[in-house]
């Protein structure tokens, strides 16, 4: 099957929605995968990860549930250094040119020298930030459980605006060029101007929203805890097509091309025809699944309760590695390997 | 002075359970034998009226609506109406602020005992909280004094209760699943056993419960236990405020009777909480506490609320029992070593078969510690429709 890249970061100072792009990738872009047969090392966190890794120039960036950022060397599996901030973290960091972003439940967002791990800057909300960073043209957004999403300078942490929602937000928003679309816990998905933070639309669903957007081709594709997956047309906020699944939806979509893949509580991975919603195969890939699937060259790799590797064409599982840990992440796929972390706190090197 | 209790078949404390004419230590399987429980409370902690059994001894109110609940879908709004008249049945209160208000005061610290384990198939609807969190505001207690808690923050983010529930309340888990340490417990406040040869013997009270809130407001669900018989308003209070409680059962046997009973009585857990409202939205009849088998799971919209834990459990044991006979499975009462299996797989699979030899004794043992009212004759059970 061929799948068409669209919607990569326009720029590579950009880190426009969660993990890097619409395919989840990490920032490493739909690679040609290649399956590990061991794992080359093992790194232990000190305490459960709760977030995904992402991978930049030979450095992993994983931040464990006891507020620690790890850099640590892909080629050894040491660490590189450690920060530590003041409260626990579940956000998936950001990278950024040379800092490295994360929220943390003390209600922070800290930017951090990537190479050195010293602090840049940080930024204040009111309450736990467990959203992703994501930054465009300068501008870092993220979402808060104090019900706002904030815009800061990039540069800075100084903050440009903020804007209040009905609900809390543990959405990781996705930065357009002029807009900004994000899930909210009061069960709508918001559209904002990205220079202001005005509220140009928003559209309700059935019930409160932890799923990340991915937009692609004038769609904004979203889970809602109301058991459906949406598709809202980017402009206007018009539903363009919903379909229903067993269970809430805590998983993101990952999108590449006309295919998108997202996960469910009831332990299906579904894939559609992004433009039409038509489902193209569901396949169960555990009990229960909320990580997002992340999309590689012929291969849509999801953990849930072990990593397996899928068919996207047909949905069948071609691949697994079951490593005695509950795991519920996103994988960091790679030319030459697969970097995992688990809720126990080890982080995998596959090869 | 030292609150501490100090039980074993011997001694005065279960000598007066046996005067009674119920001897709630004694269990069917009889093996192993009961081991010394030793109980140490906060110290000098004063008892409350409101403490369980509480202001309604023996009162369950129930009230059923199959509507409440569609396509594994909970409406809020049917919901919110159902507690309401729950509430003022339970109460005699003509409005629904002075019934809550006969519980909370406006300078409470409120802690919300959800169980989100056996998410996302079966837990605490997010539904049911908003309206709880709604109502302790309507007293006058602040989003920042709501504590919604549990033992597992892994099982809560499964529930993703942190994004549905509202802004300014606190979201804890007292710990991750996957790891251990005594970070969120009180090393003073714990309960002393040694049941099968564990290193570790005893099992701390959450701090959270020691020493931030001042009332807990429990909302179990309805669910078949493979170790306790069911899990209930007891169990999610005592076991979902101890560490170290899976220690207790080893296939087959079980010391949930009397465990759980003996942690509720611990202070100030005992004191605390003050009101229980089982979320029977879904009912689980086999493969509980953590089954996703639908097969196993039905959806008949009840909602109870009392004071009283053990008359409130007494009602659900006898509903998930009546459920597992119009299914042809065995009571929970049945303590058949064929129906025991060590492969998980098939007790998840066959409602004929379990890993341990359940305990719903541990009501009635708590009913004997004085926690409320274990008799079914006894027990005030308003059944009213919405």
């Amino acid at each position: 099957m061929e799948m068409t890249q669209t919607a990569t970061p326009e720029s590579p100072r950009d880190w426009p929605t969660l993990l890097g792009d619409n395919a989840r990738t990490c920032g490493q872009g739909p690679i040609k995968l290649h399956f590990p047969e061991k794992a080359a090392w093992q790194y232990r966190a000190g305490s459960a990860v709760r977030s995904a890794p992402v991978l930049r120039e030979g450095s992993l960036y994983v931040a464990s549930v006891s507020g620690v950022l790890h850099a640590i060397d892909v080629a050894t599996g040491r660490s590189k250094w450690k920060f530590q901030s003041e409260g626990q973290v579940h956000a998936t960091p950001s990278l950024f040119e040379n800092i490295v972003l994360f929220g943390c439940d003390d209600g922070k967002v800290y930017a951090l020298d990537r190479h050195s791990g010293e602090k840049r800057w940080e930024a204040a909300s009111q309450a736990e930030v467990w959203s992703s960073p994501v930054i465009r043209d300068g501008v870092v957004y993220f979402g808060s459980a104090d019900g706002k999403v904030y815009a800061v300078d990039a540069g800075s942490g100084h903050v440009k605006w903020s804007q209040g929602l009905g609900g809390r937000v543990y959405s990781t928003p996705y930065a357009a060029e002029h807009q900004l679309y994000v899930g909210c816990g009061d069960g709508k998905v918001y559209c904002l101007a990205a220079d202001s933070g005005k509220i140009l639309w928003e559209t309700p669903t059935g019930n409160g929203i932890d799923s990340s957007p991915a937009v692609a081709s004038g769609l904004v594709l979203i889970g809602s805890e109301d058991f459906s997956v949406y598709a809202l047309n980017a402009s206007t906020g018009e539903v363009r097509w919903k379909y229903e699944t067993g269970l809430g939806i805590a998983s993101s979509p990952a999108v590449l091309g006309d295919f998108a893949a997202i996960g469910s509580k009831d332990g299906f991975l579904y894939a559609f025809d992004a433009q039409t919603g038509q489902l193209r195969w569901k396949t169960e890939v555990g009990e229960v699944v909320t990580a997002p699937p992340a999309i590689a060259d012929g291969a849509l790799c999801i953990q849930a309760g072990g990593l397996f590797a899928l068919d996207p064409a047909n949905g069948k599982i071609v691949w697994r590695a079951h490593l005695g840990t509950a795991i519920q992440s996103v994988p960091v796929l790679t030319g030459d390997g697969i970097y995992i972390a688990s809720l126990s706190g080890e982080i995998y090197a596959l090869r | 002075m030292d609150r501490r209790t100090f039980v074993k078949a011997s001694c005065i404390g279960s000598a007066s359970l046996l005067m009674q004419g119920l001897n709630p230590m004694m269990r069917a399987d009889s093996l192993p034998s009961l081991p010394p429980i030793e109980l140490h409370g906060l110290p000098d902690y004063p008892a409350s009226p409101l403490g369980m059994p509480g202001l309604f001894r023996g009162r369950v109110i129930e009230i059923r609506e199959p509507k409440a609940i569609v396509g594994n879908r909970v409406t809020q709004s049917i919901v919110s109406r159902m507690l309401d008249q729950a509430m003022t049945e339970l109460t005699g209160e003509k409005s629904v602020r002075d019934a809550w208000a006969k519980f909370i005061d406006p300078k409470d610290i409120i802690g919300i005992k959800i169980n989100p384990s056996g998410a996302p198939a079966c837990c605490s609807s997010p539904e049911i909280i908003r309206e709880i969190i709604d109502a302790v505001r309507s007293v006058g207690v602040p989003p920042r004094n709501i504590v919604v808690y549990d033992r597992y923050s892994y099982e809560m983010d499964i529930g993703s209760y942190q994004a549905l529930l509202p802004i300014g309340v606190r979201i804890v888990g007292i710990q991750d699943a996957f790891t251990i340490g005594m970070d969120g417990y009180e090393p003073n406040v714990y309960c002393d056993a040694n049941f099968f040869g564990e290193w570790e013997t005893r099992s701390y009270m959450a701090r959270i419960v020691a020493h931030e809130v001042t009332k807990i407001i429990n909302v179990p669900t309805m669910k078949d236990h493979s170790a306790s018989g069911v899990t209930g308003a007891l169990k999610n209070l005592a076991y979902g405020t101890f560490n170290n409680v899976a220690r207790t059962h080893q296939p087959p046997h079980s010391f949930t009777n009397p465990l759980i009973g003996l942690m509720c009585t611990v202070e100030p857990l005992r004191s605390r909480s003050v009101l229980h409202i089982m979320d029977g939205m879904r009912l689980v009849w086999h493969g509980g506490p953590l089954t996703q088998i639908q097969d196993f799971i039905e959806q008949p919209g009840i909602l109870m609320v009392a004071t009283d834990p053990v008359a409130m459990d007494t009602v659900e044991l006898e509903a998930i029992d009546k459920k597992r006979r119009e299914h042809g499975a065995p009571s929970v009462w049945e303590h058949e070593p064929s129906s025991i299996t060590s492969d998980g797989n098939l007790f998840y699979h066959d409602a004929a078969k379990n890993l341990f030899y359940r305990q719903p004794g541990h009501i009635a043992a708590a009913g004997k510690l004085g926690l409320g009212i274990f008799d079914p004759k006894q027990i005030d059970h308003r059944l009213i429709s919405a």
